[in-house]
């Protein structure tokens, strides 16, 4: 396995063996580990000293299914603490195959203005050479995707910026193409695209022509967990085909939160948008097969994916409008914003993808931005108007692009949705308070994929806890966080998590593929123990990044303002949230 | 009271039982129903099969998952909001961990195995083929 460094300082590159000491370390692990051994906490995160880091999961190019994820991670612009955001593209597997446990990027050039393209291509080893990529800034990702492909050919994958990277927003992401050569796919939280454009980097090009693949120690043992893995993910309501994911995708829940009181509405101020059904999964589902004359079904993200839960939305005249209108982002810039326009939304979304942002913070910020009077809730278009502003850098395009704390702090705004400088994701803590003490707690700040499925075996770890007290949903949490951990390290997308929460075999098989890829003999609960490890690497830095566990708090608007319907405020006591790591 | 209106809420293809057969995006609809009427009663009059629905809420508290319906008999008030989803939804257990719930579905999660802790609850078969939850 390679470590492929690239110092931006002098564009030079070098390739090494990776480090022994970092054998088992893959995906989340692998990036926290590096940001927490090389990067002084202290740093600035858009200065020289930090470090952009990329890596696969255990199974990332190898044919396990739903494994071709990709961890980001740096010190954060927007949270000030450790980030790890991954997304699922073939730029992922392209990385695993040419045997790149880790690549680092690292220095800052002198001059300004400047931006460059690395290409990776493997002969033997792993090869960069730079490219000088100043002509493709300042634009839209739609009109520059093309031009690289054509540059390099089809066979390539690639990683990039938009503009509010190259502004160096708190809200920017690091984006990836998609099977059908979009840009959107995106480790979208955290601002890690403003990291990798303080460092003059605009692309990050992979060819895997000649790559040697994934080299798995136990063919037999990797097979065997393959197909439990396999089994589980078509067998599982919410993940098989024609299933929840694949026909509606993750907006299926929009209605379901709303019902549940939970969808939070203009700006958190209430739990519950009239205009709910008129965004949600089914009527993407609905609009599509108005608009296409027949149904259409949802696809995978990057290659070997079975779940297949990415969505497009299609225009009046059957045109490609958007590719993906997640949960996340309908909520976002849709009920949050009050906007009940799917046009709207689908648009904003575009829009985000366009340049280079990630569609929750940029939905919770005009959200704040609403609160604040700068235009009315509900007003799709003024909403379109503003994400203009910030892709192409106004003076208030450069406050909002800063994220939802800035913004909240320049207008004056007391209800802030935000944990550590992070917006909040579509639950509100209020009305679900199990998720809530995940916001709270999580090293990356508010983030709702952070605390997913632990299997039920292993529950034992939470004792005779009644997973209904507050101790328990702590005890809960904490388990939760570590488990994601290792899904995030693991190279397999979170949405494994509902089948194999429920589907024990499922659970092994992911284990087995593991252990098949490794060489190893981890049980249930060494992938508990992994996962602390990243859990606790992750806070150290924090703490040493000056972030202390009273950042762990909801903001104090939830504590105080009960939410309609329920009419309940987050009660979850300081003390359960302190145990949460303290007890790790 | 001799009667009372209900606001019913149902989504995707369950919408169809809302009077236009076309629709599948949602529908919305005021019954008035007798005092003392049930879930079961709501269900029977809009010929709506139990089986067909899954994920159920009355007035935002969860009262019935796939595959557990401890709801059919809660009887239902005057201006109560009935939300019925389609066996294509999905709640996922993080999601909705410390939910409000109706007594009666708060006490059929607590006494199921592992105490709720499930992304789905398929009916007729529970996880594995562990026995019906």
């Amino acid at each position: 396995m390679w470590f492929v460094r690239i110092d931006m300082t002098n564009r030079s590159a070098a390739v090494s063996e990776a480090p022994a000491k970092y054998k088992y370390l893959a995906g989340r692990a692998m990036t926290s580990t590096l940001v927490a051994d090389e990067v002084p906490p202290l740093c600035h995160p858009l200065g020289p000293s930090n470090k952009l880091v990329f890596a696969g999961g255990i199974t990332t190019g190898t044919p396990a299914p739903t494994s071709a994820r990709i961890s980001v991670g740096a010190k954060s612009p927007l949270t000030g603490g450790i980030k790890e955001a991954n997304a699922g593209s073939s730029w992922a597997a392209d990385l695993a195959v040419m045997q790149i446990q880790a690549l680092v990027v690292e220095g800052q050039p002198a001059e300004k203005g400047k931006y460059w393209g690395a290409y990776i291509t493997y002969d033997g080893k792993p090869k960069v050479e730079f490219f000088d990529a100043t002509e493709y800034t300042g634009k839209v990702l739609p009109e520059v995707f093309p031009k690289i492909y054509e540059k390099f050919g089809d066979k390539i994958s690639i990683c990039s910026i938009g503009t509010a990277g190259e502004f160096g927003y708190g809200n920017s992401g690091v984006v990836f193409n998609d099977l059908a050569k979009r840009p959107t796919r995106y480790s979208g939280r955290g601002g890690l695209g403003a990291v990798m454009g303080s460092k003059g980097l605009k692309f990050l090009v992979l060819n895997r022509e000649n790559a040697p693949g994934v080299h798995i120690e136990d063919k037999a043992l990797f097979d065997e967990g393959r197909k439990k893995m396999i089994d589980a993910l078509r067998t599982h309501a919410i993940t098989k085909p024609k299933g929840a994911l694949n026909s509606y995708g993750t907006a299926v829940l929009i209605n379901i939160m709303n019902e549940a009181g939970g969808l939070p509405t203009r700006n958190f101020s209430s739990g519950r948008f009239e205009g709910a059904p008129k965004i949600a999964g089914e009527a993407i589902f609905e609009t599509n097969k108005e608009r296409l004359g027949k149904e259409l079904y949802n696809h995978a993200c990057s290659p070997g994916c079975i779940i297949q839960c990415s969505n497009t939305y299609h225009k009046v005249d059957g045109s490609e409008h958007t590719s993906c209108i997640e949960y996340e982002s309908d909520w976002s810039l849709g009920a949050n914003c009050g906007i009940d326009n799917l046009d709207h939304v689908a648009e904003l979304n575009a829009l985000c993808n366009a340049y280079g942002l990630d569609t929750i913070e940029t939905g919770v910020t005009i959200g704040v931005a609403m609160e604040a009077g700068v235009i009315p809730f509900g007003d799709g278009e003024a909403a379109i108007k503003l994400v203009h502003e910030i892709g192409k850098g106004t003076p208030q395009g450069r406050i909002l692009g800063a994220g939802t704390e800035t913004a909240g702090k320049v207008y004056g705004v007391k209800r802030v949705p935000t944990v550590k400088g992070q917006a909040m994701p579509a639950y509100e803590p209020r009305a679900v308070k199990g998720i809530g003490i995940t916001y709270a707690t999580s090293t990356m700040g508010a983030d709702h994929t952070a605390g997913y499925t632990i299997a039920p075996e292993i529950l034992g770890v939470m004792g005779k806890q009644d997973p209904l007290s507050n101790e328990g949903k702590a005890a809960l949490s904490r388990a939760f966080q570590a488990t994601t951990a290792f899904i995030d390290s693991c190279g397999h997308c979170l949405f494994i998590a509902f089948a194999i929460l429920d589907i024990a075999s499922g659970y092994q098989g992911m284990i087995d593929e593991c252990n098949g890829v490794l060489g190893t003999k981890w049980t249930a609960d060494d992938i508990l123990k992994y996962g602390a490890e990243v859990l606790k690497k992750e806070r150290a830095f924090n703490e040493a990044a000056g972030i202390p566990k009273e950042a762990d708090r909801m903001p104090e608007f939830m504590l105080k303002e009960p939410l309609p319907p329920h009419n309940q405020v987050f009660d979850i006591p300081e003390s359960a949230l302190d145990s949460v790591y303290g007890e790790l | 009271m001799s009667e009372i209106t209900l606001d019913v809420w149902l989504y995707g293809p369950l919408a169809r039982y809302g009077g236009n057969a076309q629709e599948k995006v949602f529908a919305n609809l005021h019954p008035c129903l007798p005092a003392g009427t049930t879930v079961r009663d709501l269900l029977n009059h809009l010929g709506l099969p139990a089986e067909e629905r899954g994920i159920t809420f009355i007035n935002g508290d969860l009262s019935a998952m796939p595959g557990m319906q401890p709801d059919l008999d809660h009887e239902l008030r005057d201006g109560d909001r009935i939300a019925l989803f389609h066996l294509r939804s999905m709640w996922p257990f993080q999601y909705r961990h410390g939910a409000a719930a109706i007594p009666e579905m708060a006490e059929a999660l607590q006494q199921s195995r592992d105490m709720g802790l499930h992304h789905a609850y398929d009916p007729g078969k529970a996880p594995d083929g562990e026995g019906t939850i």
